[in-house]
């Protein structure tokens, strides 16, 4: 075996230094100069001329991912108060500080608390609290201002009635804090859209927006007419959630095409596709100057929409229609573990608690149950029931 | 043959590596108890938590258990994530944590701050919240947090991988770890990160973990081929790369372990020494 010790560092370190350069290896060379032909979009009434492709930061923590994607381009950077409990802001803040101001553009979003599970505001939701987040934002992200500032997770038209959240963004905007109000949504979206489009509130909506959704000439409606009335539309969750189509994760999905597809709307000014390496980014820099889908990726997206994945959506719209009064959507929660985690004891766990027994469905001929996901329901309630026969000890 | 149907649908699903039970909230003496958000699994975490999500489904999340305790306006929410296993737990935890934060002692770790208190034990990430500036209601929230550790299961100490870290210029409470991409690249994954600061240098060190000698071996090849260089057989090597993102790299290995520092320059070649000698023995 080789001895490692100083010398042998030095000797080795010096060679390897060489022959990268000898080489010179793409990694090298990977931050080149920005191209100018980039395909880009004008974000509503903001006039923000932003590239198609922007930067979801949320999940990143190399702050040399992106400066890389500033470098080559990217504008519009995606954040939030809350993720990674704010370091996220902070990584982003200490890169972003030694960039011109006007160079890029930052969104941020903040939540408002006590706002329930059906998105209406409680006590609890007060402007002291969304404002005291938002100065802390601005402090972490080390900024006199940011772009866009999104009221985090609106679910609910009821929202957009609340003086408290509302006038307190519109207050930060004529401050100059915030150049550009919005909000994001991933849940009742059309309906949420299509209240906002009729207001004269938000500058900016970022929402769900996928190729999967089932509801998806509803987007389409509502996004046209907020675009219509001059709101920017920035993409989210373009992966319909997920990098794979099925429980062995054998099948990802196409990204790129499921990008492409979204930009085929144009109402959509940009995308925020989260990105946590370079290969990502590289792919994703390529959509800048070619979104034009071809048909193998329009076939990747039908075979996509076909598959029904691994995980039960919570509809409960099942449990109406389920002549024996199944718990269907724990049932398909103790499959999801089974198959999904490879956690039999969990869903031995649940299908315990539940109390069913091994062949629940046995005494239907056919089953009345019509999956939102079009999963085989009997199938699969047959498949996971018969666990609760293993003994217990194997499960360990 | 009923027998092997059910040892066929065992060998298929199980993997055997984690053991959990589906939890109950606990009760808070003088509070109600509220369950009125569903059990959320990794489809509907959006749902809860928005873009944060993506996060916490890269390190194993499996599900989150989500109670309200309710006493007259003051609310305290409970929040209970599992993850696959400690590694994970400790890796979302350690994403969320800052030095600048209160630790106090609970679980393996935890904290307070603004009304929050966040630890983790086994494989669980626990988050209790209140918005209330009550000092009664901080209180019950802090008695909760005790209650809560107490009920799950799972080891109350750091992973210790950690103790490999030398600690001349080690920041306190700033190490985690990276189940994927680390430095940005999709080769390099699941290493623990320590950050140092000596005189006006800062650097971070990744220690990555291998299962065998020839996991090692690959995971350094695939760096030293992105980097165009010729790869290396097994055993052990020390390099300095120059990794066109992140600058100047320092990578050293022996048998199972791989030892990567960024931050230092070219000429710092002897400190990268120092500290990778310190961790590979």
């Amino acid at each position: 075996m080789k001895n490692v010790n100083r010398r042998a560092f030095l000797r080795t370190g010096i060679t390897g230094a060489a022959g990268i350069v000898a080489l010179s290896p793409s990694l090298v060379s990977a931050v080149s100069e920005p191209q100018q032909n980039f395909i880009t979009r004008t974000l509503g009434r903001t006039g923000m001329n932003v590239p198609v492709i922007s930067f979801g930061v949320m999940r990143a923590d190399n702050p040399n991912l992106c400066k890389a994607a500033y470098e080559k381009g990217i504008k519009l950077f995606d954040t939030a108060n809350g993720y990674q409990n704010g370091n996220n802001e902070i990584m982003l803040g200490n890169l972003l500080k030694d960039y011109p101001r006007n160079s890029f553009y930052l969104a941020t979003k903040v939540k408002p608390a006590g706002v329930d599970s059906d998105g209406k505001p409680s006590d609890l939701t007060t402007a002291g609290d969304f404002l005291a987040k938002f100065n802390t934002s601005l402090t972490r992200l080390k900024m006199d201002y940011v772009d866009i500032l999104y009221i985090h997770d609106i679910r609910n038209p009821e929202m957009f009635e609340y003086k408290p959240i509302i006038d307190t963004v519109k207050k930060l905007k004529k401050d100059g804090k915030v150049k550009f109000i919005g909000f994001s949504t991933h849940a009742n979206e059309p309906v949420v859209i299509d209240a906002a489009a009729g207001l004269n509130i938000f500058d900016v909506i970022l929402t769900s927006y996928n190729f999967k959704q089932t509801y998806v000439n509803e987007m389409n409606s509502a996004i046209k007419k907020a675009s219509q009335a001059g709101i920017g539309i920035v993409a989210m969750k373009t992966m319909a959630g997920g990098g794979f189509l099925d429980k062995e994760k054998t099948k990802p999905i196409n990204s790129t095409a499921a990008l492409k597809w979204v930009l085929s709307n144009t109402d959509v000014a940009t995308t925020i596709p989260g990105m946590t390496d370079f290969d990502q980014l590289d792919l994703n820099m390529k959509l800048l100057s070619d979104i034009s889908i071809s048909d193998a990726e329009k076939k990747d997206l039908i075979l996509a929409c076909a598959e029904t994945g691994l995980y039960c959506t919570g509809c409960t719209k099942c449990l109406q229609l389920c002549s024996k009064k199944l718990p269907v959507p724990d049932l398909m929660r103790a499959y999801m573990y089974a198959y999904g985690y490879s956690n039999t004891r969990m869903a031995y766990s649940l299908l315990g608690e539940l109390g069913t027994n091994d062949n629940p469905c046995k005494d239907c001929n056919v089953c009345q149950v019509n999956c939102t996901k079009n999963f085989n329901i009997r199938e699969k309630i047959s498949d996971i029931s018969r666990l609760i026969n293993v003994p217990a000890d194997f499960l360990a | 043959m009923r027998n092997k149907i059910l040892i066929g649908l065992l060998l298929t699903v199980m993997s055997g590596t984690v053991s959990a039970q589906d939890l109950t909230m606990p009760a808070l003496q003088g509070y109600k108890k509220v369950l009125s958000y569903p059990v959320f699994g990794p489809d509907k975490l959006w749902n809860f938590i928005n873009g944060a999500a993506d996060t916490y489904l890269a390190y194993g999340f499996i599900d989150l258990h989500v109670a309200e305790y309710r006493k007259g306006k003051n609310v305290i929410k409970l929040e209970i994530y599992r993850h696959s296993d400690n590694t994970m737990a400790f890796g979302i935890y350690s994403t969320e944590r800052s030095p600048s934060f209160r630790f106090i002692n609970i679980g393996a770790q935890g904290y307070e701050v603004d009304g929050t208190i966040n630890f983790f034990k086994g494989n669980y990430y626990v988050k209790i919240r209140t918005y209330s500036k009550s000092e009664k209601t901080i209180q019950s929230a802090k008695s909760l947090s005790q209650i809560v550790a107490n009920m799950l299961k799972g080891e109350t100490k750091m992973p210790e991988a950690l103790s490999m870290f030398p600690e001349t210029g080690k920041k306190v409470n700033e190490e985690t770890y990276i189940n994927e991409s680390v430095l940005g690249h999709k080769f390099l994954n699941k290493a623990y990160k320590a950050t140092y600061e000596i005189g006006s240098d800062n650097f971070s060190i990744f220690i990555l973990e291998n299962k065998t000698s020839g996991e090692a071996t690959e995971t350094v090849n695939a760096y030293l081929k992105a980097t165009g260089m010729d790869p290396m057989g097994s055993g052990s090597g020390k390099y300095m790369l120059t990794d066109g993102y992140n600058g100047t790299i320092f990578l050293a290995w022996k048998d199972n372990q791989v030892v990567i520092i960024s931050g230092l320059s070219k000429d710092q070649s002897e400190i990268a020494d120092q500290y990778t000698s310190d961790i590979i023995k």
